[in-house]
């Protein structure tokens, strides 16, 4: 029924899950003072820069997450903030995906963002485009959409894996300003260099807390620091009692 | 109403992933392999979807005679051969599909992949500029993994290989292991509020 | 001509750099000396210890853009694992490395006189990568009642009393990408699966924090991982072929982060005159 063994994750989850679940529904922060990131800020400016050069914007979620991953489904909230924007201003968004499923949720919330301004003639359903489920075949299909079309500004926000650094290369070649967001370490070191604006790992999860004006969206911001305050106090604590002979590494983590 | 439907098929879906992980019976079991038999289901149509969507897409772009025509038709007579000779002569060792898979697919996507060679190379001269004492220490660290993690790196010294995997054993994976940490909070917050219907791209 | 030279920038130097740093020395007979890493060596003792007859599941979760980096070391860790007498399972959780994965298992296979059904299998591909390593877990012989070729696994003495992972002694992953990621969150930590992974040089470093903290037993990557591999087995591959060029084109790339600070500090000291 039960393995004894699992205890200790399911403490872990009911004390994650409760604290989400109870600051977000029960006890709404009222006033949250947010850390300024330049990433986050740039996005609107990125679509309005865009939107003056008269060019569009590539949007895309990287090769490496499908839809049940939390980072794509990060990204695809951000995809709504942008794709309201882009809406709003008139600007054409193109979003190529490596994923038909992913294809099909960022169809329905660009056109959504369309709708919504006021402008559903401006959607053309063929800017969201299935390019290929492999990865170098997506990264040459990406490239082609990002050489051919000259983007004003890319957004690069999800998994990426090998082909972050040539997709990030060549929207640099071209003279894109360039926001990305991953949560794969070793790619963020070449969007750091490669990007004008880097979201790293747990950034990309915030951002749309920072775009919204959702309290319990950021409520749950709130209690992601909770729990994470508590990780970093047990980090600190656990080597402390190990020095006193008390190991408890195995039972807690 | 849909999406009410939706938001609770979501809801019912996710809380039983999450217990059954903990609570093992018969029936969860059961509950649980038929759902990961409709999951792989489910992705194997969506290919099939994405794959059709593709070919309209394509077809469209030829329609409408754009600049872009040749590299649409280009993509269709891709698409169509590699399905065609699948179904006809089969996808066995010696059949064209495989051929092709091996003499075009391949070496087109190892082109591709290589770029990777290229671009680190750029995106290390503009990167590895030492403009502050972070930055030093940065491109220091690099220095030593690079020629450490090289086949010359037992030339210059027999103790630069372990000193490049001590940065990439310590400092490297202390700061890897803070971000996927921050991950892993921000992957469980943003699961359950999707779960709890909080947050949702979909309408 | 003079056009073409006109459009030439420090990009397009330092990519003809590279270019050349990576090809001539494929054309050179030069074979570097150098000693295996701890990490090879932790790997390599990880498969000697299996005793004979031992299941090892091995994974071919890569695309064929890789394949001339992943090649050496998917051969050195199948000569090792055949050479041990292991029972081999193959699988591929990438549509695209299926017929790789298999044409690999197969040449090293017959390259070691093993026969199909007694001491490997290979099963082909599974879609959706998550699923199917939980699926694993509940039931290989459910998930796979076929092989690759179409033939019942039920009666295949290499499959006999193999039902998840309990049975199996390692997974190996042969991968160009974050699979190994997947393998921990759902065969390491759901079914205690032991876990080891094959991987390109460029995805090494993003696994370390798994192999610190145990839940990737073993790790070799890239042509230097294969060369090392190879010495261990002391028997010759591509790894050991392929190190000169990859050693040069890393020295390459020290050197072109030297010259880009040269030109970025002669630049700045312009400015500033």
């Amino acid at each position: 029924m039960f393995d004894p063994a699992s205890l200790v994750l399911l403490i872990w989850v009911l004390l994650t899950c409760g604290v989400v679940a109870y600051f977000s529904y029960r006890r709404r922060v009222s006033r949250l003072r947010l850390r300024a990131i330049p990433g986050i800020a740039a996005i609107e400016e990125a679509v309005g820069r865009a939107t003056e050069q008269g060019k569009p914007i590539v949007f895309t979620t990287g090769w490496g997450g499908d839809i049940q991953r939390p980072t794509t489904l990060a990204a695809l909230n951000l995809l709504r903030f942008v794709a309201g924007k882009a809406a709003s201003y008139g600007c054409r968004i193109l979003f190529p995906t490596h994923d038909p499923v992913i294809a099909e949720a960022a169809k329905e919330i660009i056109q959504t963002a369309y709708n919504e301004a006021g402008h559903p003639d401006q959607f053309r359903e063929d800017d969201v485009t299935f390019v290929s489920p492999s990865q170098f075949g997506y990264a040459s299909g990406v490239d082609g959409i990002v050489s051919r079309q000259k983007p004003g500004a890319i957004f690069l926000f999800g998994t990426f894996e090998g082909e972050a650094l040539i997709l990030a290369e060549t929207g640099n070649i071209n003279g894109a300003l360039q926001i990305a967001g991953t949560d794969s370490t070793i790619q963020l070191s070449f969007f750091i260099v490669a990007c004008d604006y880097t979201l790293i790992g747990e950034e990309l999860y915030t951002a749309s807390a920072y775009l919204t004006d959702d309290r319990r969206v950021q409520s749950s911001m709130y209690a992601q620091d909770l729990i994470r305050a508590v990780v970093v106090a047990l980090l600190l604590l656990l080597p402390i009692l190990a020095m006193f002979g008390v190991n408890l590494y195995k039972e807690i983590m | 109403m849909i999406s009410r439907l939706a938001w609770i098929a979501t809801l019912v879906t996710g809380l039983f992933m999450v217990a059954q992980y903990f609570i093992k019976t018969d029936a969860t079991n059961a509950v649980y392999t038929t759902l990961l038999d409709y999951y792989q289901i489910i992705f194997a149509v969506s290919m099939i979807v994405g794959g059709i969507g593709l070919l309209k897409q394509h077809s469209l772009k030829v329609q409408r005679s754009s600049q872009q025509r040749r590299y649409s038709l280009i993509t269709i007579a891709a698409i169509l051969f590699m399905v065609i000779a699948a179904v006809i002569f089969g996808t066995g060792a010696a059949s064209p599909y495989q051929w092709a898979f091996n003499n075009l697919q391949a070496p087109m996507q190892a082109t591709t992949f290589s770029l990777l060679a290229f671009f680190v190379a750029s995106a290390a001269y503009r990167g590895f500029r030492v403009k502050s004492a972070p930055a030093f220490v940065l491109a220091l660290a690099a220095v030593i993994v690079l020629v450490g993690k090289s086949g010359f790196g037992e030339m210059v010294s027999q103790q630069l290989p372990a000193i490049a995997g001590w940065v990439l054993n310590n400092p490297s994976t202390a700061a890897k292991r803070g971000i996927l940490i921050g991950v892993g909070i921000g992957s469980v917050a943003t699961a359950l509020r999707v779960i709890l219907g909080i947050e949702r791209s979909y309408r | 001509m003079s056009k073409l030279l006109s459009t030439f920038s420090a990009r397009h130097l330092v990519f003809l750099a590279v270019l050349l740093a990576a090809t001539v020395p494929l054309l050179l007979n030069i074979r570097l000396t150098h000693t295996a890493s701890d990490e090879t060596k932790r790997f390599y003792a990880n498969i000697n210890s299996l005793p004979s007859g031992s299941v090892v599941l091995i994974s071919f979760d890569f695309e064929a853009s890789a394949f001339a980096e992943i090649k050496p070391l998917a051969d050195a860790v199948l000569r090792h694992c055949f050479r041990q007498n292991l029972r081999i399972i193959g699988l591929s959780l990438f549509a695209e490395g299926t017929a790789l994965g298999e044409q690999t298992l197969s040449r090293i296979a017959i390259e070691k006189g093993k026969t199909y059904g007694i001491d490997y299998v290979y099963l082909g591909f599974r879609p959706q990568y998550t699923s199917a390593i939980l699926a694993i877990g509940e039931s290989l012989p459910k998930e796979f009642p076929t092989d690759y070729f179409g033939a019942a696994t039920a009666a295949m003495p290499v499959l006999s009393g193999v039902i998840n992972y309990d049975q199996i002694a390692t997974v190996i992953s042969i991968t160009d990408g974050g699979m190994p990621t997947y393998w921990v969150d759902y065969a390491v930590t759901r079914y205690h699966a032991r876990l080891q992974t094959v991987l390109t040089a460029t995805m090494a470093t993003s696994l370390y924090p798994y192999v610190s903290s145990g839940q990737i037993q073993g790790l070799i990557a890239g042509l230097k991982g294969a060369a090392e591999y190879e010495l261990l087995l002391n028997e010759a591959g591509g790894g050991g072929r392929g190190l000169l060029a990859q050693s040069v084109s890393q020295i390459a790339i020290l050197a072109i982060i030297i010259v880009g600070n040269v030109v970025g500090y002669l630049g700045r000291r312009r400015k500033w005159q």
